[in-house]
């Protein structure tokens, strides 16, 4: 609160007590009180005025400056009508009980969300995890199957465990301090993970491996980055040329090991590439194939993000796209 | 022959296993009821335990806990649910390995293998022979009447695939399959590169078309 705001919303009362002072001054003066009396009067009068409003300046802003000064010490501020020092006026104190109140009401509803969202995310990984058993099934059912059907049939279900996949993810991120554990892994090892997970579609999609310079480790955790890697692997697939490539390499700038995963694939328009971790962002690729959520990355960079990995595309239309993971190094890593 | 006891709940994920397992050349025993796991578990005698952690009305980490109290049985854990903790924890009861559904077969089968070669103490053969040639894993050279032959990472693979699954026609999408398990990421092109040059030096070892191509279906030694 500064001196003006607070002049200015008592400027009313000023200008009502000047031309009251200003009417007595009149009246004293017409019915002969000297002038000098007066004018004494007027001075005692605007001084006794002013020293009262300058402490009530004060007073309110120090009022102001401790209230806020809770607040900003709060983590979850609706809390605050809760946490705030007693009430030091009959005003404040009317104005608080209502306050509480509201914050009551408001308190009830956040708590009642977030055990709904609990209970939400609790039911989807248990479904995912119920998901599981009718795939493998189906996995086992399928090598009886012959030829071409068989191979259709495991793609399909292949895209099966990718969706379901990316719903356990998405529901694991609300939480990620109960699933995560970082560990150190060699990158070849989590590299060689993430392409077994995949085989099958970079099998079919005729797709030529390279990997570069993975030597090094990295502290992360396997499940997770092994996700991530999927969902890139998976659009390089999705959204290969001819003769499709994937290159994995490895650079070591300082104490930190980057990732990069590129294509030669039909790249992504330069307007679209900064939006492409948005969520539900498709971009013309996605929508001209059909089929694209625009989850995949979105999760990406959420997850990247729990795991202290910075995570960067850069592409080219037509010639190919290249993501970056830089992982953090083992003295930056802050615990989880 | 080696019995392998499936502990599952779902019976078509029970059935289907035991026949892919069967063909495996592994003899399967099936738990149907769950009531009493571990003493069903002492009667067989299995030289593997393949438990679901997620039994009906049973935790499985508990039936784990109360197997391993009375025999040492090599024990892979198969599940649904995979969050660091069930891991964890499943490992810590006395676990052997951790696969989680939905499986790849030929990791599940490979897993299965390896947990048995330790168990049973035999090492990984670091030679292998069969159609009158001699193949030296730990060197990388076969060799066939007196002579030898060095061969390059992915002719040494796929020479051993073939000579495992001797006899039988491996289709190229097979042997593609299991040199991916291997780090070997080769494509159809690529494979016939290697293929040719795999016969030509065998060819030079007195074995020509010891490598017979099965039209349309595959390879075959």
């Amino acid at each position: 609160m500064t001196l003006r705001e607070f002049l200015a919303e008592r400027m009313r009362m000023y200008l009502f007590w000047g031309s009251f002072t200003a009417a007595a001054a009149v009246f004293l003066s017409a019915t002969g009180t000297q002038t000098g009396v007066i004018v004494i009067l007027l001075i005692v009068l605007t001084l006794a005025a002013l020293t009262i409003q300058a402490m009530d300046f004060l007073k309110c802003r120090a009022r102001l400056v401790e209230l806020e000064h809770i607040l900003n010490g709060l983590d979850k501020k609706y809390l605050f009508s809760e946490c705030v020092t007693p009430a030091k006026t009959l005003y404040e104190k009317k104005l608080f009980e209502m306050f509480r109140r509201s914050g009551r009401s408001m308190i009830g509803a956040v708590s009642d969300a977030q055990s709904s969202q609990r209970e939400y995310r609790e039911y989807v990984e248990s479904w995912v995890h119920e998901m599981k058993t009718p795939i493998t099934a189906a996995r086992l059912i399928c090598r009886n199957v012959d030829g071409e059907s068989r191979t259709k049939l495991s793609r399909e279900l292949g895209q099966m465990e990718a969706h379901v996949e990316r719903a356990l993810f998405y529901a694991r991120a609300e939480s990620p301090e109960r699933d995560i554990m970082i560990r150190p892994f060699s990158l070849e090892e989590i590299v060689s993970q993430a392409i077994q997970n995949h085989k099958e579609l970079l099998i079919q999609g005729g797709v030529q491996i390279e990997t570069e310079g993975l030597e090094g480790t990295v502290y992360t955790d396997k499940k997770w980055i092994c996700f991530i890697l999927g969902q890139l692997l998976q659009n390089s697939v999705r959204y290969r040329g001819n003769s499709p490539a994937i290159t994995l390499s490895a650079r070591h700038i300082g104490k930190q090991i980057s990732l990069t995963v590129a294509d030669n694939g039909i790249g992504i328009p330069a307007h679209e590439l900064p939006r492409i971790f948005d969520r539900g962002f498709t971009g013309s690729n996605g929508r001209a194939r059909g089929g694209s959520t625009g989850m995949g990355l979105y999760l990406c960079r959420k997850l990247a993000g729990f795991l202290e990995i910075q995570i960067q595309a850069e592409s080219r239309e037509g010639q190919g796209t290249a993501v970056t993971l830089a992982f953090p190094s083992k003295e930056n890593l802050t615990k989880m | 022959m080696q019995k392998i006891m499936i502990i599952e709940d779902d019976a078509v994920i029970r059935d289907e296993l035991s026949l892919l397992l069967e063909n495996e050349g592994y003899q399967a025993v099936t738990v149907q009821d769950f009531t009493d796991v571990p003493g069903q578990a002492r009667e067989k005698q299995p030289d593997l335990i393949l438990l679901d952690l997620g039994l009906p009305n049973k935790d499985g980490s508990l039936i784990c806990g109360e197997i391993r109290r009375q025999s040492s049985v090599p024990i892979i854990f198969v599940t649904s649910r995979d969050s660091a903790i069930d891991e964890y924890r499943a490992l810590s009861l006395g676990g052997d390995d951790y696969i989680t559904k939905p499986y790849n077969i030929p990791v599940l089968l490979a897993r299965v293998r390896a947990v048995l070669r330790r168990s049973t103490g035999t090492p990984e053969p670091d030679v292998m022979e069969g159609s009158g040639m001699k193949l030296n894993l730990a060197k990388g050279t076969v060799s066939a009447g007196g002579r030898t032959e060095e061969l390059t990472r992915n002719e040494l693979k796929i020479l051993s695939y073939l000579l495992e699954n001797k006899g039988k026609i491996v289709p190229r999408a097979d042997l593609i399959d299991a040199l991916w398990d291997s780090q070997i990421y080769i494509d159809d092109n690529t494979l016939s590169v290697n293929m040719t040059r795999l016969r030509t030096k065998l060819a030079s070892l007195g074995l020509p078309g010891c490598i017979k191509t099965r039209r349309g279906m595959g390879y075959q030694l």
